[in-house]
């Protein structure tokens, strides 16, 4: 059974804080974003002002869209193309900044410095009375208290079962989503990020203007926008960067007589392993091809040239 | 040395005290349901006829495997007396076999075993399972309406209706009239369980008992009804339920939303003119709207029908087909109630059920929900330390 993902409440500073992407079961995995304060998010809700947007698609037939929510505490790209119609549309519509609600996707890229970049990929945007924005926020402001009062109760009560929570209406993937958030990041002062939650609740008193404070929010939040722990990339073997040649030239012989340009990736892998290089060691150099940015999947199963 | 399996007398039973794999059984049941079939040998490509179904006794139902079976006479609600039946187990539930050792024929009504309804254990409706009988009930009537409808080419009449205690409601549908009454607390014996669009129903025929009872533990009707919402990832958990309460933001349109064409006779809906039932018809324009409606643990879908979808929207359905004739774009006007409905909070009752996208719920009252701004600041605001 695949349930539609819930649309997790949201503020851009928690999206801003989140640096860690994962997979979820399945057959077509989903991909979730863990923040630090125990939302592990596929789809999101987030209330704030939108700014006009920009075009950054490379061409006219694949149009998209990028502008800016900001929400008190801080902001988040909000993006749509040419596979999210309506909310295109809505983005596009806009000169001036204003009072808005989106659900999207939301997207983790890493640029090549390892930086992380939160988008929301948005399904939905509408243009809403101020009442309606910080109704919203006030619903994004209680699960987020919601959920750190979920992460204190954790710390001193560390074996609460899913029964347990559950019968106190804590949703199972709430309490699932807490105990990862613990053990990715450990370090986090929630205290802080609570207490920068006052601007939001000015927002929703309406004390304060739509946008962020203009004070710039104090880096309260102690994690690296680095991404956390991983190693650094042990220089390649010349075995290492042999198998990534052959990997390449397989990949151009085959992408060189497809009828659309790419290379179909069971075929390269069925040809790399005639050439010995089977298995988890081919798909190590699959990944680290693509993570290095060389060769991309746009399509599943279907592999470029970056 | 192989110890020989003494043969055994079969000995009378009744269908809920079966054991896999015990001696033959002797039994009187009633035919609820069965199929012809035939199989084809695997040794020489013979084919070999065979009926299967469900038995019931009252005390219990299973599938049996009736292998040669005669050509005529059975039917549904026969009742036979099997002797020398194989049991065997599958999936964890004792089912019987028929084969040339056994001897099938029929049986009154009148020997079907006597179930006492003082002798069967009491259940909850929280603890019924779909294919359970031979328990006894005590509930109150929430709702009931009596309905016509045609089995085969016959005209009946069903009353359908929810039934609760204190662990929870159920649908049932009852094919005698009980008289039941809205507020009436009933025990009942004599009903089974069947799984009704992924949820749980109790279904009642004139086997079944009902008695009046006093009931004082059991839930006020109106209470029940306005029971407070609850969580929508508690709801999925649950796969719905007979009487549910949330409260969400709708977040997104499912399609078909905006103007559907129905058939006149049916009212299924209609693609490119053709109902599925009825053929090339006259589809009659309808408004509906299949509602995502989201409270950040979970996610259902609400289908409102034109009356609600009218109200939420602010457009009827005469309004909503002159702009299709201005701009004759469906998929705008869907746009525009999207536009309309996004964002919106709304607290919806009614009856949800399970399939494997999810709850659906079908609303019996929905509410716009504002929440009061300064009082949610308060409440925020002592929630993080800061005092207003």
């Amino acid at each position: 059974m695949s349930l539609r993902e819930p649309a997790w409440r949201i503020t851009a500073r928690e999206l801003e804080s989140a640096l860690e992407e994962e997979k979820g079961e399945g057959e077509r995995p989903a991909t979730y974003l863990l923040s630090p304060f125990a939302a592990r998010m596929n789809r999101v809700l987030v209330a704030g002002n939108l700014s006009p947007a920009e075009s950054i698609g490379r061409d006219e037939a694949q149009a998209f869209w990028r502008a800016r929510l900001s929400d008190p505490t801080g902001s988040v790209a909000v993006t749509a193309g040419s596979f999210q119609p309506r909310a295109m549309a809505q983005l596009r519509s806009a000169s001036a900044p204003r009072p808005a609600i989106v659900v999207g996707k939301v997207h983790l890229f890493r640029g090549r410095d390892g930086v992380g970049y939160v988008s929301v990929r948005a399904e939905g945007v509408r243009a809403v009375a101020e009442a309606e924005e910080r109704a919203v926020l006030a619903d994004i402001v209680r699960q987020t208290l919601d959920r750190l009062d979920l992460m204190d109760r954790l710390e001193k009560e560390p074996g609460l079962t899913e029964e347990a929570a559950r019968l106190e209406g804590i949703p199972a993937a709430w309490l699932r989503a807490a105990q990862k958030s613990r053990d990715r990041y450990p370090n986090v002062d929630r205290p802080a990020f609570r207490r920068e939650l006052g601007n939001a609740v000015r927002r929703v008193a309406g004390e304060s203007g739509p946008s962020r404070a203009t004070l710039p929010t104090p880096p309260t939040v102690t994690v690296t926008r680095a991404p956390p722990s991983r190693p650094p990339a042990p220089a390649l073997s010349a075995a290492e960067r042999a198998e990534e040649s052959l990997f390449l030239d397989q990949l151009d012989e085959v992408a060189d007589v497809s009828a659309d340009g790419y290379a179909d990736l069971k075929e390269v892998l069925s040809r790399v392993s005639a050439h010995g290089l089977v298995g988890e060691r081919a798909e190590a150099i699959l990944n680290r091809l693509e993570e290095d940015g060389v060769i991309e999947e746009p399509i599943v199963g279907k592999l470029r040239r970056a | 040395m192989t110890d020989e399996p003494t043969p055994t007398t079969p000995t009378e039973i009744r269908l809920r005290d079966l054991r896999p794999n015990s001696s033959p059984v002797e039994f009187v049941a009633r035919v609820v349901t069965f199929e012809r079939r035939d199989v084809t040998r695997r040794s020489d490509g013979s084919r070999r006829p065979l009926v299967s179904g469900l038995l019931s006794d009252g005390t219990a139902t299973v599938r049996f495997t009736w292998w040669d079976p005669p050509r005529e006479g059975i039917e549904r609600g026969l009742v036979l007396r099997a002797v020398g039946a194989e049991v065997r187990e599958f999936r964890g539930r004792p089912e019987v076999t028929f084969s040339w050792k056994t001897r099938v024929g029929p049986a009154s009504p009148a020997e079907l075993p006597r179930v006492d309804a003082n002798e069967v254990p009491f259940r909850t409706v929280q603890e019924l399972r779909p294919a359970e009988e031979g328990f006894r009930l005590e509930v109150r009537v929430v709702r009931v309406a009596a309905k016509s409808v045609t089995v085969g080419t016959e005209r009946r009449v069903v009353h359908e209706g929810l039934l609760a205690d204190r662990t929870g409601a159920i649908a049932f549908s009852a094919w005698s009239d009980f008289g039941l009454k809205v507020g009436e607390a009933v025990r009942i014996a004599g009903g089974y369980v069947r799984a009704f669009r992924g949820r749980p129903q109790l279904v009642m025929d004139e086997r079944s008992i009902v008695v009046r009872v006093e009931g004082a533990d059991l839930p006020d009707p109106a209470q029940l009804l306005a029971a407070p919402p609850r969580s929508i990832a508690q709801v999925e958990d649950e796969g719905g339920g007979a009487a549910i309460a949330v409260e969400g933001i709708i977040v997104g349109l499912l399609p078909p939303s905006g103007i559907v064409f129905r058939c006149p006779t049916c009212q299924r809906s209609v693609r490119s003119g053709i109902c599925r039932v009825h053929g090339q018809v006259d589809g009659q324009a309808d408004l509906r709207a299949r509602i995502v409606l989201d409270d950040g643990t979970g996610a259902l879908t609400v289908n409102t029908n034109r009356a609600d979808t009218e109200r939420l929207w602010g457009v009827t359905l005469e309004e909503a087909q002159a702009r299709l004739r201005q701009q004759p774009d469906p998929s705008l006007l869907e746009e525009q109630l999207l536009e309309a409905l996004l964002g919106r909070r709304l607290r919806v009752r009614g009856v949800g059920t399970n399939d494997e996208f999810g709850v659906t719920l079908t609303p019996e009252s929905i509410d716009r929900v504002d929440i009061d701004l300064d009082t949610a600041a308060e409440e925020l605001g002592a929630r993080i330390g800061e005092r207003r």
